[in-house]
């Protein structure tokens, strides 16, 4: 799963703050109403964007048995997906909501910009965060009887240690020790930098609104003047 | 030697295409590289391919030209909202913001991006664009040519004069009187996703009866001179950016369709949605058919060229041949937008004088590297062996009902998979459709698959003979009654099948056709494009071995890789 957390640097050194987060929060995003709809979409949001990056990578890295296991993982992220959005549809449809349609990734094509180790540490990162998060949501499933949705996460977990295995290792193979920390410093700094930018975009989106919607109205004259010199045409 | 790079981009279905000294060298959909399905995004990726399919570099590029008029584009979204005020309050800021944000500087972003001077990147107008993808590859010195689509920049719909190198517009109708959008709207009301759905409603239609003829005369006023007018009160595109169509249409045909709710064609509901279908199926085909017999009074022409998204509605296409009294039709097969890449490419390159030529064939896009593939599917744990004839393998294979991935070659420009990267099955058998649907395609029940037969074979199975559009899958022709239950699984409901005509000598989709003749008596074999649901079509050797890993499939053929589970 790609997650831009904040945590530690690399599985060993991991600071406990993501399932200290996810304990906190969980109380309140699985319960508000149609709000596990949503999350899960997220999810299987997540995990398309991450089939997309690793897809790519299985397409550009040259050594073959690399290439193989960047693809293994995409698929393991498309089936992700999947079983997110067949979650979210079926909780949607006891809930009486609309059912999620298909879910859309964006790339940011991770492989090309970062470069094979860089991607590794991040995918490193990514996986462990992911996790993190599913077991503390695998807990709180527990704890309410909540089978099903439980039984979802446990399966992703597995899927997730095995991701942080192989990322490690390939890393680990691909350069010294000294560089692998150093990819995951940059990587850290990275998802600074990264969750600065998520949090500044909606605060963004809204000034721009609001100032739009101020704006609006004073278009008025223009429209009158638009209808005037240039009505609609019909015909030839 | 002149070089010229097309590019659509930032609406749906971006691409890049390569003409040198007139030639068209490569043409591809950004889709197939970042696997977003119809990714609007600047087509880099794209164009890189392309020139490196030439071997050439951005620097030898003589010109980059854009599919349409930012600036008139951005003109009309100001218009059109300022038209609209203040209903328009809520599409303002977020139409003005993605022009002013990105779109207004697609040319500068396209200078930096490729690494050209911006004095060698231009634009030429949207519908221009698709008339030259249409007029100049076709097989015609002189033809009328029509264009329809969504919208361009102000035009909905043009007609033209196609001459020799030449174009000229004869008429045109503006938005927000669109046939595209039409069709959007109605997509999006039948719980289908834009841009995307809209095979979808083409194939529901011919599950039922055009009983709203009534009510979509209120959606749509046809004139006696080809021209139509929408009744905009029922159409929310100009006021809301999430809904096609408004609350006024639910008044008149009934309630939308869920989006994602399951098809069950025996319910009253659903029968509903596919009369709705059917109605605006019919629509479409009168409105074709009236600017048709209105160019056709302007030109005098023989033959007629299309292009736009509405040209791909292959059963109007079928039956413009049949009814508009052209004696030819050509349909260019990335007829979207995507397409749009090739006629800006095409356009610059008469530009600078260089001649047009005759497109005949599709594969535009990137090569197979076998070797690579045969390396990384023995890293997953495939069997990967070189054979000698693949043709006669994958023959051997549907014979023996297998359903057979094929990467051949260069992939495909446009939306259809001709047999570089298809998956192909026995016509005949009966489980083929449900079990491709079920286990592959995961689609729709009512939505057909396609055959693919020999040129020459045409006649022996389907009522009509190979014309300009059946090697790209653009039209419908009967199958024959006495054929039905050998073609079962690529017959529709309404006995016609969307066919390809193969012809080509030395391809692999006619050494398949030839072999398969030889071994069961039959040249038609089911084709299908290689893709799982809502991916798009597989582009590279790891592309296809992804689909293999991921679906119930029998065999992969990777050039002469035969790749099979353990």
């Amino acid at each position: 799963m790609r997650s831009g957390g904040v945590h530690g640097l690399g599985r060993e050194r991991c600071l406990p703050l993501v399932p200290l987060a996810a304990r906190i929060v969980n109380p309140i995003v699985w319960v508000l109403p149609g709000h596990a709809v949503h999350k899960l979409e997220q999810f299987a949001l997540a995990e398309h964007g991450s089939l997309l990056d690793m897809t790519a990578a299985a397409n550009r890295c040259e050594d073959p048995d690399r290439a193989a296991a960047y693809l293994r993982h995409a698929l393991d992220e498309g089936r992700h997906s999947q079983m997110f959005v067949r979650r979210a549809r079926e909780l949607a449809q006891e809930q009486g909501r609309p059912r999620p349609g298909r879910v859309r990734a964006d790339t940011e094509h991770l492989f090309q910009t970062l470069g094979e180790v860089d991607f590794l540490a991040f995918v490193h990162r990514g996986e462990s965060t992911g996790r993190q998060q599913f077991e503390s949501y695998q807990q709180w499933f527990r704890s309410r009887g909540d089978v099903r949705t439980e039984q979802l996460f446990k399966a992703l977990v597995h899927d997730e240690l095995r991701h942080e295995a192989y990322s490690l290792e390939l890393l680990t193979d691909l350069v010294p020790a000294e560089q692998v920390s150093a990819a995951f410093r940059k990587m850290w700094m990275r998802d600074l930098w990264h969750g600065w930018l998520r949090l500044g975009r909606p605060i963004s989106h809204g000034v721009y609104l609001a100032g739009m919607l101020l704006l609006y109205p004073l278009l008025w004259p223009f429209a009158l003047w638009v209808r005037v010199v240039r009505p609609r045409r019909s015909g030839w | 030697m002149s070089a010229v790079l097309g590019v659509s981009a930032y609406y749906h279905d971006a691409a890049a295409a390569l003409v040198v000294d007139g030639q068209v060298i490569a043409a591809m959909q950004e889709e197939r590289f970042t696997r977003i399905k119809n990714d609007a995004s600047l087509p880099f990726h794209a164009a890189e391919a392309c020139l490196s399919v030439a071997g050439l570099n951005a620097d030898d590029l003589d010109e980059v030209v854009f599919y349409e008029n930012p600036y008139s584009k951005l003109e009309r979204v100001l218009i059109s909202n300022l038209r609209t005020f203040p209903m328009s309050w809520k599409q303002f800021p977020l139409a003005l913001g993605a022009q002013l944000g990105t779109k207004l500087w697609v040319l500068d972003q396209l200078a930096e991006g490729l690494g050209v001077p911006r004095a060698k990147v231009g634009f030429r107008s949207h519908h221009e664009s698709h008339a030259a993808s249409a007029f100049l590859p076709s097989p015609f010195e002189e033809a009328a040519v029509l264009t329809v689509d969504g919208v361009g920049e102000h035009d909905t719909t043009v007609m033209w004069r196609g001459q020799g190198s030449e174009l000229t517009a004869l008429g045109s109708l503006e938005y927000p009187h669109s046939l595209g959008l039409l069709y959007a709207g109605l997509t999006a009301y039948c719980g289908f996703m834009v841009n995307e759905g809209e095979y979808k409603v083409m194939g529901l239609s011919s599950f039922g009866q055009p009983r709203f003829r009534e009510q979509f005369d209120k959606l749509i006023r046809l004139s006696a001179d080809g021209s139509f007018e929408l009744g905009l009160e029922y159409f929310a595109y100009m006021t809301d950016p999430a809904l096609g169509f408004g609350p006024k249409l639910e008044q008149l045909l009934g309630p939308r369709r869920p989006v994602g709710r399951p098809w069950d064609l025996d319910s009253a509901e659903d029968r509903r949605f596919a009369d709705v279908a059917a109605t605006l199926q019919q629509v479409t085909e009168e409105a074709l058919l009236g600017l048709c017999a209105e160019l056709r009074r302007q030109t005098d022409a023989s033959a007629l060229c299309l292009a736009g998204g509405v040209a791909l509605n292959a059963v109007a296409n079928a039956r413009l041949l049949r009814d508009s009294g052209f004696d030819r039709i050509w349909v260019q097969p990335a007829a979207g937008d995507a397409g749009a890449a090739l006629g800006a490419a095409m356009l610059g390159s008469v530009a600078l004088g260089d001649g047009r030529t005759q497109l005949d064939t599709m594969a535009l896009g990137t090569a197979i590297d076998a070797g690579r593939g045969q390396a990384v599917a023995r890293s997953l744990g495939l069997v990967a062996e070189r054979v000698d004839q693949p043709a006669n393998v994958a023959a051997e294979l549907l014979g023996r009902e297998r359903i057979v991935a094929v990467a051949n070659g260069r992939f495909e420009f446009g939306p259809r998979a001709l047999g570089q990267r298809s998956l192909l099955a026995n016509p005949a058998g009966a489980q083929t459709r449900d079990h491709l649907n079920r286990l592959v395609k995961h689609r729709e029940p009512f939505r057909p698959f396609a055959p693919a037969v020999l040129a020459d074979r045409t006649p022996a199975w389907f009522d009509g003979e190979e014309n300009d559009m059946t090697p790209y899958m653009t039209t419908v022709l009967d199958v024959r009654a006495d054929k039905r239950d050998e073609l079962r699984a690529v017959t529709h409901v309404d006995g016609t099948a969307r066919l390809q005509t193969v012809r080509q000598p030395a391809s692999m989709m006619r050494g398949v056709l030839e072999s398969l003749e030889r071994r069961t008596g039959s040249p038609v074999v089911l084709n299908t494009s290689l893709n799982g649901p809502g991916e798009p079509i597989c582009a590279t050797e790891t592309d296809a071995l992804g689909f293999f890993v991921a679906h119930r499939v029998d065999a992969l053929l990777l050039d002469d890789v035969l790749v099979t589970r353990p």
